[in-house]
């Protein structure tokens, strides 16, 4: 009994790591693989999402689904605006990947400021009531029905973005950019248009991210860093640019740290899969899931 | 350089005419270098709260003025230096005071003890802090090994031989008091099992909660990182773990808030709890002004920081010479026996600049928006020393 | 490399007139000289960042990860027993060294990917100071750190300072002679394009590896003196935030000049000291600074600038040098 709990709570926090860690680097490597921005501040908006899940559903007193719904759906004007005034005035620059790492560092430290003078002064700890009340039970292993609601949404995204690449022309388009803008260009592909898109939609999955870790674990400002590394590490294994490898490498992170965790330690877990990445590149440098 | 100046000397603004001694002399200026922004930014701004509440009667008509000067560290210890420098030097302030947090407060220790400027640490529980041979940095805080003493005093207590699970983030602070606790349970025939060490930035526990169910102890010692100390116990109360088993070496207002209402029955240490009865009439109206204007209770760290004003005033007052001569200030507060104006709890320092140490150890009754609800189930004071914490920590 | 010092000569000797004129200029105020001798000291990490970055192309946010093993190594061996001018190289080549063990996986990848990379072995870096607590002392960090001996006493005040002036002088007499060497142009060679680099016959990696020692050997110098001049050590003050500021100094003043380094570490290494009591709106402004930087002068402020001859000069005072910015 016992050692079937054990189990079984390995697996399930491999797949809740997983979800999360999917769909914070599949927002990264979208944004990465058309624009080329690697996004040093998608930790501080994946926070941003969380605190204001966190406003919105504690301070305003909303519902959670509503708050959450809320939130997701803000990222894109948001996004949009943030494409407006910044993002787009790099999309000729040659070596434009520097240029927005640098972007994105004068970004994370604006809202990094932000967070510490206000939300980091309320509390050091943020806690979002549960979606829904009471536990189920998997075998011998109780999970509080908000988790597994979490979960669950998170599964549900991530088949929905695999829909949404793979059958939704928007999506064919911007993995036709992600290939070979050129060529798509010369088809007829609005590239700027898709860049616009692709920067939206990765915001909205790091968003959705947040909001579905918020759910999960109470969490404080210091999320956004390791958050940010997590997902550049899972973006380098599993190949900049492809969202596959970021799903799978993202599941596996998730994973080793859930199974390493349980049979060594922690830390244990942490060095390893980091270790690990350094292996991988040492093998294959341009990442699992390259093109 | 506008500086920001804590002590606004509001009191000084009433028309009260002063006596002729205390208005000719200059105020006496005393150094807060304190997390306002960076990682450890709650605590630093806590302290600062409760420092302020301090400040409506620091300065009464007739005595020499003390301010503050506020400065923030980014809880970065080479911007502590670097303020504790400034302060030293531009402000020529007659002592230091402020960090809450370890890296810094060892920062500015070091500054302070190559400098000769007496250091009042309010809320830092590094037992090196107090390390022997030191001269110039006090501590209102006991120091963390020792709570993990009084933790396996607590347990041993309520059930002789028991078994305990320890889970803890891989911190300076929890592995000082995980240090003192495995040193006293070993004498006192505890059984600490499992350890869990959890890296900074870890976000889950299912598993080591799991883990932790399947060995069945009889209380388990949480203490983690922010919000990751309330992942760990929402994740030990998930999978069944009874609140009653549930030991937080310490607890804030905000803690015991995130623990919510199903953590009703578990215990956390603490120094100061609105929920005492030990707590002095204006310990009483500190915790009332303070919920009217945060709409939280002050705790400890909140606590210590009153406290501090309250220190540096009465060095002050016993000798006039101490507003002048940092050495006279040293020795003046090194020689101190007060008690706390908030809760009575006696103050007076060692030859290392330690104090007496206490705890109260408080059981959860009820969790409400603001306030909360819970009693006192045990309390111990000893000597920093009854173990050997400079050798335990280093 | 006569050539190289005649090239640079003029700069040169400005940039030492300034560097021995600060501490003298601000000893009355231990403070501001304390800022001083931290921009000093910044300005040795910055010539190797200028190396790494400016030149080889390389910007690797390991930077501070490999001043700190330096640090911790030239604070454990005093702790030891030896003086710190024997711990000093031994800690510098060997922080060097585990700099571009960690590295050599990185190095392969290409462009960008090397920085992605980077920053994650910093992450781990930072861990291990934080888990090795026998050799660290964990986050609690290391106190009290003895400043070295020098002639009979410790090495404090002005003097300490004057020394820090000296490492800053040699710091940018080497980047110069390093850049003006055929190995300089090999490197700007593969920055350009490694592809053609190579096809005309360069090692690319080797080069890369090469660069990458030496810039290392900048950052472990930089580190090992950090450690008595703050007098502290712990994880969070060689965290992914010192090579990021680093590395910034670098692109803000203007990357791959020889001066553009200076005025970056100039313009910024003080700045959040001089903030300190502006602590609400810090971080905010330095982010602002940042994107206006990037938005509106790309190139950096020197090569923003565009002309050599505004990289030859910029190397008077802070002072001058703001209004040159402006």
């Amino acid at each position: 009994m016992p050692t079937e709990l054990v189990l079984i709570s390995t697996l399930f926090t491999g797949l809740m790591l997983g979800v999360i860690f999917s769909l914070v680097a599949a927002g990264v490597t979208i944004i990465y693989g058309s624009i080329w921005m690697p996004n040093a501040a998608n930790g501080q908006f994946f926070l941003l999402a969380a605190l204001a899940l966190w406003s919105a559903a504690v301070s305003w007193g909303l519902h959670p689904v509503v708050a959450a719904l809320l939130v997701i759906g803000a990222s894109v004007p948001a996004s949009l605006l943030l494409e407006q005034m910044l993002i787009r005035r790099f999309y000729d620059v040659p070596n434009r990947n520097v240029s927005y790492f640098v972007l994105s560092l004068g970004i994370t430290q604006i809202l990094a400021g932000l967070f510490s003078v206000t939300y980091g002064v309320w509390s050091d700890q943020f806690q979002i009531p549960p979606l829904m009340a009471g536990i189920t039970f998997l075998g011998p292993f109780p999970v509080s029905n908000s988790r597994l609601a979490a979960l669950v949404t998170g599964v549900a995204l991530l088949a929905a973005l695999f829909a949404l690449l793979r059958y939704h022309k928007y999506g064919r388009a911007i993995r036709a950019v992600f290939q070979n803008r050129d060529a798509a260009s010369l088809r007829g592909v609005n590239v700027r248009a898709i860049y616009r898109l692709s920067f939206v939609l990765g915001n909205l999955v790091v968003a959705a991210g947040g909001v579905l870790y918020a759910f999960a674990y109470s969490f404080d400002l210091s999320v956004s860093w390791s958050m940010s590394i997590t997902a550049f590490a899972i973006m380098i294994i599993g190949g900049p640019g492809s969202v596959v490898g970021a799903v799978a490498v993202g599941m596996v992170f998730g994973f080793t740290q859930a199974i390493v965790s349980a049979f060594a330690s922690p830390t244990v877990a942490t060095f390893s899969y980091l270790g690990a990445m350094l292996l991988i590149l040492l093998m294959k440098p341009s990442g699992l899931f390259a093109r | 350089m506008n500086r920001t100046i804590v002590a606004a000397g509001l009191g000084l603004a009433l028309v009260t005419p002063q006596t002729a001694a205390a208005a000719d002399q200059e105020s006496v200026k005393v150094g807060f270098v304190t997390e306002l922004t960076g990682p450890w930014s709650f605590f630093g701004t806590a302290c600062v709260a409760g420092l302020k509440f301090a400040e409506a009667t620091l300065n009464p008509p007739g005595k020499r003025k003390i301010e503050f000067i506020q400065i923030d560290n980014q809880t970065q210890p080479t911007q502590a230096v670097a303020a504790a420098r400034n302060l030293d030097i531009q402000s020529k302030v007659i002592a230091l005071s402020g960090p809450t947090s370890s890296d810094t407060a060892l920062a500015i220790y070091g500054y302070a003890e190559q400098n000769k400027v007496p250091f009042l640490v309010p809320v830092a529980a590094f037992p090196q802090l107090t390390k022997p041979g030191t001269r110039y940095s006090f501590r209102i805080e006991p120091n963390a090994a020792g709570w993990g003493y009084a933790i396996a005093e607590f347990v041993a207590k309520q059930k002789p031989g028991a078994k305990i699970a320890l889970m803890h983030s891989d911190f300076a602070l929890m592995r000082a008091i995980s240090a003192g606790l495995k040193y006293q349970a070993a004498k006192k025939g505890l059984k600490i099992e499992p350890e869990i060490v959890f890296p900074q930035g870890s976000n889950d526990a299912t598993v080591q909660a799991a883990q932790v169910l399947a060995a069945n102890p009889d209380y388990v010692v949480v203490v983690g990182a922010g919000g990751f100390d309330n992942t760990i116990t929402n994740q030990l109360l998930d999978v069944g773990i009874k609140p009653e088993k549930i030991i937080h070496p310490y607890g804030m207002a905000t803690q015991v808030k995130g623990w919510g209402k199903r953590s009703v029955g578990s215990l956390y240490g603490t120094f100061f709890d609105a929920n005492l009865d030990t707590v002095t009439a204006e310990g009483r109206k500190f915790i009332d002004d303070f919920k009217a204007q945060n709409k939280r209770l002050p705790s400890y760290v909140e606590n210590y920081c009153y406290v501090t004003s309250q220190i540096i005033r009465e060095v002050i007052d016993a000798d006039p010479k101490a507003g002048d001569d940092r050495e006279v200030f040293r020795n003046t507060l090194s020689a101190l026996k007060s008690k706390e104006v908030t809760s009575g709890i006696p103050i007076e320092f060692d030859k290392n600049g330690a104090r007496k140490e206490y705890i109260y150890f408080m059981q959860i009754q009820d969790v409400g928006e603001v306030e909360y609800k819970s009693k006192p189930v045990f309390t111990t004071n000893w000597d920093p020393e009854i173990i050997p914490v400079y050798d335990l920590v280093k | 490399m006569t050539d190289a010092l005649r090239k640079h000569g003029r700069g040169l000797l400005v940039f030492a007139v300034a560097a021995y004129a600060l501490p003298l200029l601000l000893a009355g105020n231990r403070y501001f000289a304390f800022i001083g001798g931290i921009a000093l000291l910044h300005v040795v990490w910055t010539a190797g960042m200028s190396l790494l970055y400016g030149y080889a192309g390389l910007m690797p946010l390991m930077f501070a990860g490999i001043a700190g093993i330096s640090a911790y190594a030239a604070v454990g061996l005093m702790a030891a027993g030896f003086a710190f001018w024997t711990a000093l190289p031994v800690a510098a080549l060997f922080a060097a060294l585990v700099g571009v063990g960690l590295g050599l996986p990185a190095l392969r990848l290409k462009g960008f990917y090397f920085t992605l990379c980077s920053l994650v072995i910093q992450t781990v870096i930072t861990l291990a100071f934080v888990y090795f607590v026998n050799l660290t002392n964990g986050d609690t960090g290391i106190s009290q750190i003895a400043p070295p001996a020098w002639f009979g006493g410790p090495l404090q005040g002005v003097g300490f300072d004057l020394v820090l002036a000296t490492l800053a002088v040699g710091a940018m007499v080497a980047l110069v002679l390093i850049v003006e060497a055929p190995f300089g142009r090999r490197l700007v060679a593969v920055r350009e394009d490694d592809e053609l680099a190579e096809m005309l016959g360069i090692d690319v990696v080797r080069q890369k590896l090469a660069a990458f020692f030496v810039g290392s050997l900048f950052a472990a110098v930089g580190g090992a003196f950090y450690a008595p001049y703050v007098g502290f050590v712990s994880p969070r003050s060689f965290d992914v935030l010192l090579s990021l500021n680093i590395w910034l100094m670098v692109a803000f003043g203007g990357r791959g000049t020889i001066w553009g380094a200076v005025v970056g570490t100039v313009l910024l290494a003080p700045l959040p000291f001089l903030l300190q009591d502006y602590y609400k709106v810090k971080d905010v402004i330095y982010g602002l600074l940042i994107i206006g930087v990037i938005v509106l002068l790309p190139g950096g402020i020197l090569g923003g600038l565009g002309s050599r001859a505004a990289a030859g000069t910029g190397t008077q005072s802070p002072g001058l040098r703001r209004k040159e910015a402006a």
